[in-house]
């Protein structure tokens, strides 16, 4: 800049701009001498408004390192401080499902499945951090899930502290996850059906509070955690009040990529192995019974709970899941099981049951993107004015929940089991096929159909618990509209 | 019980084990927040203290520098800046540090020997070669048409001193009557064109951007632009009248301890009283502490008749509070 003014004045007065007043008076020496300090009170005023320019853009500079930056994008809203140590983010997560179900009056004729429109979750969240190291996350539910679980009255989805000490060495603690099953590791809204499995539903704990310690190891190739919760029954959401039960849940979890990041076709594979160990004793004085009910495919009623009012849970109760992911180019496989063994009391018989389900998902994306078990990216977003399709994913899944033959009644004369083969199903298996439009990364449009079968509790004409029938197959059509970011 | 008990102990030998891998490191980093003209000094001394602790200790400290107006530091500290320590250009600006932060203990001045202030410096005018404009002492530089180079006092610790030195000067040529004297800073600020954050941007804007007839400066950033920044093209003139500048340095406490870097903190502090540092800081052109060195370099020093802070304005406390305050006589002459 200085350089250009510089220069400038030096060319005015060759070029006799300036000069051309010298040219009559040449010899006044007096009057050069004037022009000279002229120029050089000129040349220093210019130098001054550079300088001015100068220290005003690096009092910019500075000031835009200590201005917090507001982000939006379709990764969400937020602010983040200028060092980046302090953020909050504004998320959402709003699902619109149309359920229909072949069996309106199906499952022993309660009338429960019901066809219609369903807000299946309407999640706000608010997540960040705070010094850099620890983050937060609240999520509200406003939708049906707030009660799907017959252990949750709660509103609260997630509310935790975790603290990053160290990648291979951090805390949580609140209600979360619980460390545990594979599938419900998975985001809401990343997840391939429209409903998880049996495993995730029925056997594994949904949501619990506690704290945990994980981490990840071996440059970042194993996953660990360790966890101690107030525990919760099989597929449970716990609510945010105080805990009735002394004992606690342990929770342990080893997961390993062990080809992540390499150049091998398996560098897309995951396995590992969870398992829980708790104990809790149901009783009509505290009106809990520890035990729960196992619900269809289709989410809206059971096809097996225990008998109320004299079944109750015993002490221990211990789960233990392996599982896997394997993704490659656009090809996609999940897969895991569980078993719980759950001690369990009916007046003056005891027995230790187990029960376990299992399921294999595959996915496919028919337009070139990589499956992950995170969510997808569109390679061409969805533009009614011309452009892409947006991304295709065709999925199908198999999957079985069983029960404990010992669970059921064999008599009614005296206690025999714990369940009325009745009305209670020994076991359901599903199919399910669908396919996922992702119009771009934050909607997605799901259709899903699944079928389920049961074996027994379809009622017994003679009234006895021989010659029972299975109930009635469950076939239902669902469809999402999803938003997320 | 007995689960909780171990999921308890499970916890602690978590925490435990993770503790280690904080604590067990040889590669120490200190961050040394400083002002403006002391990248040079540091830039020395640090090179030769890690020296020194590898020697020493077998560790490999590797310091890293800040450098900014005095009172932006001191700010850039108090909102969160994780230095280990602090050589700020005065007092008060370290005793922001306490006041405001909390970051080190109300006595940090007597930890170290010279109130903490391991050299001193003076402030001194600088001006072109053959001092066209004629300067000699501070009186010349309210005349009309002669161009002030000097940093923001509200930012900038050399700054402060260069105003208080002024003062001085026109409180004893004035006998007193301080409203001559703000008259007299007045109108030497009217003839300052620019006014930059720090001693470091002023000696830019005057060295390299070629503005100004007189630069107030630090005798060690004065000596520094005559002698390596423009050799044969400045002259230090030494006024009748100046002041002591004491810059002192600190521990941040709570910073080192957080980092687990106090002994280190402490011991590269400490280097700078002994004769290696000593020597160090006289070659930068600061005046030495230590005696012996201070007579080795005494020729390369001029004499000049200093006023003190303390004796002569109350202290750093009244000082500030009076001349660099919001609606302090800074405030009240300079007209941007």
């Amino acid at each position: 800049m200085q350089f250009k003014f510089t220069k400038f004045a030096t060319a005015l007065i060759a070029s006799g701009i300036i000069s051309l007043p010298l040219a009559a008076h040449a010899n006044d020496s007096s009057e050069l001498e004037e022009l000279r300090a002229l120029v050089q009170q000129l040349d220093q005023k210019v130098k001054i408004l550079a300088r001015q320019g100068e220290i005003s853009a690096e009092e910019t500079a500075a000031v835009k390192k200590t201005t917090p930056v507001v982000k939006a994008s379709e990764n969400g809203f937020g602010l983040e401080s200028a060092d980046g140590k302090n953020s909050i983010k504004l998320k959402g997560l709003l699902q619109i499902d149309n359920r229909n179900f072949s069996d309106v009056n199906g499952l022993g004729g309660d009338g429960k499945n019901i066809s219609g429109f369903d807000f299946r979750r309407i999640r706000p969240t608010i997540e960040g951090t705070v010094f850099g190291k620890y983050d937060f996350r609240f999520t509200p539910e406003f939708g049906e899930a707030k009660t799907a679980s017959a252990t949750s009255t709660s509103g609260i989805v997630d509310a935790y502290i975790d603290a990053r000490f160290q990648p291979s060495f951090k805390v949580r603690a609140g209600k979360f996850k619980p460390f545990v099953g594979l599938e419900r590791l998975q985001s809401g809204s990343d997840i391939k059906f429209i409903e998880r499995s049996y495993v995730s539903n029925n056997i594994l704990p949904n949501r619990d509070l506690g704290a945990a310690i994980h981490g990840d190891v071996l440059e970042g190739k194993l996953n660990y955690s360790v966890g101690i919760y107030n525990g919760v029954v099989d597929g449970g959401d716990i609510t945010t009040v105080q805990d009735t039960n002394v004992d606690k849940e342990y929770a342990a979890r080893l997961f390993t990529t062990p080809f992540k990041d390499s150049d091998s076709v398996l560098a897309g594979l995951g396995f590992g192995l969870a398992a829980t160990h708790g104990n809790f004793k149901g009783s009509i004085a505290t009106g809990a019974s520890g035990l729960p009910a196992y619900k269809t495919a289709g989410q809206q009623s059971s096809f097996f709970a225990y008998t109320t009012g004299s079944v109750f849970a015993n002490g221990v109760r211990e789960r233990i899941s392996p599982q896997a992911y394997y993704y490659y180019g656009p090809f996609g496989v999940i897969t895991e099981y569980a078993r719980v063994s759950q001690d369990v009391t009916n007046g003056t018989i005891s027995d230790k049951l187990e029960n376990d389900a299992w399921q294999i998902a595959v996915s496919y994306l028919l337009t070139g993107e990589d499956a992950s078990f995170k969510g997808v990216k569109p390679i061409q977003v969805f533009n009614t004015d011309g452009g892409g399709w947006g991304a295709w994913e065709l999925v199908a899944r198999y999957q079985e929940n069983n029960i404990d033959s010992k669970a059921f009644q064999t008599s009614s004369l005296a206690p025999t089991g714990y369940a009325d083969p009745r009305v209670n199903a020994s076991s359901a298996k599903s199919w399910a096929t669908g396919v996922n439009w992702y119009l771009n990364q934050n909607v997605k449009v799901v259709l899903n159909y699944e079928q389920t079968s049961f074996k027994g509790g379809g009622s017994s004409t003679s009234g006895l618990f021989t010659s029972i029938a299975d109930r009635p197959d469950e076939k239902a059509l669902f469809t999402r509209l999803q938003l997320s970011y | 019980m007995k689960k909780s008990l171990l999921a308890i102990a499970l916890l602690a030998a978590a925490f435990g084990a993770a503790a280690p891998l904080t604590a067990s490191a040889k590669d120490i980093s200190l961050l040394n927040v400083s002002y403006d003209p002391t990248r040079e000094l540091y830039q020395d001394f640090n090179a030769a203290f890690s020296k020194f602790w590898l020697a020493k200790t077998g560790d490999k400290v590797t310091v890293k520098g800040s450098h900014g107006g005095s009172g932006k530091q001191a700010r850039a500290i108090i909102d969160g800046l994780d230095a280990d320590v602090a050589t700020l250009a005065l007092a008060y600006d370290v005793d922001q540090l306490q006041e405001k932060g909390k970051l080190i203990p109300k006595d940090w001045q007597t930890r170290l020997p010279h109130n903490s202030s391991p050299y001193t410096s003076t402030i001194v005018l600088l001006v072109r070669k053959g001092n066209p404009k004629n300067i000699k002492d501070w009186d010349d530089l309210v005349k009309p048409g002669v161009s002030v180079i000097t940093p923001n006092p509200k930012t900038s610790g050399g700054a402060r001193w260069n105003y208080l030195a002024a003062w001085a000067y026109a409180q004893k040529h004035d006998g007193n009557d301080e409203a001559k004297t703000k008259e007299f800073i007045g109108k030497l600020f009217k003839n300052v064109p620019v006014l930059d954050t720090g001693a470091r941007g002023s000696t830019t804007t005057f060295v390299e951007r070629g503005i100004g007839d007189v630069l107030l400066a630090w005798e060690n950033e004065a000596f520094l632009a005559q002698k390596e920044l423009g050799v044969g093209k400045f002259e230090i003139v030494v006024p009748s009248l100046s002041i002591l500048a004491e810059p002192p340095v600190t521990v941040v406490d709570k910073f080192a301890k957080k980092h687990g870097t106090e002994v280190v903190a402490k011991a590269y502090l400490e280097y700078l009283y002994t004769e290696e540092g000593q020597e160090i800081a006289a070659k930068n052109y600061y005046r030495p502490t230590l005696a012996s060195v201070a007579k080795k370099y005494e020729s390369q020093f001029p004499k000049v008749n200093l006023v003190k802070i303390d004796n002569d304005f109350g202290g750093w406390q009244v000082a500030q509070k009076k001349h660099f305050a919001d609606g302090g006589t800074f405030d009240q002459i300079y007209q941007k």
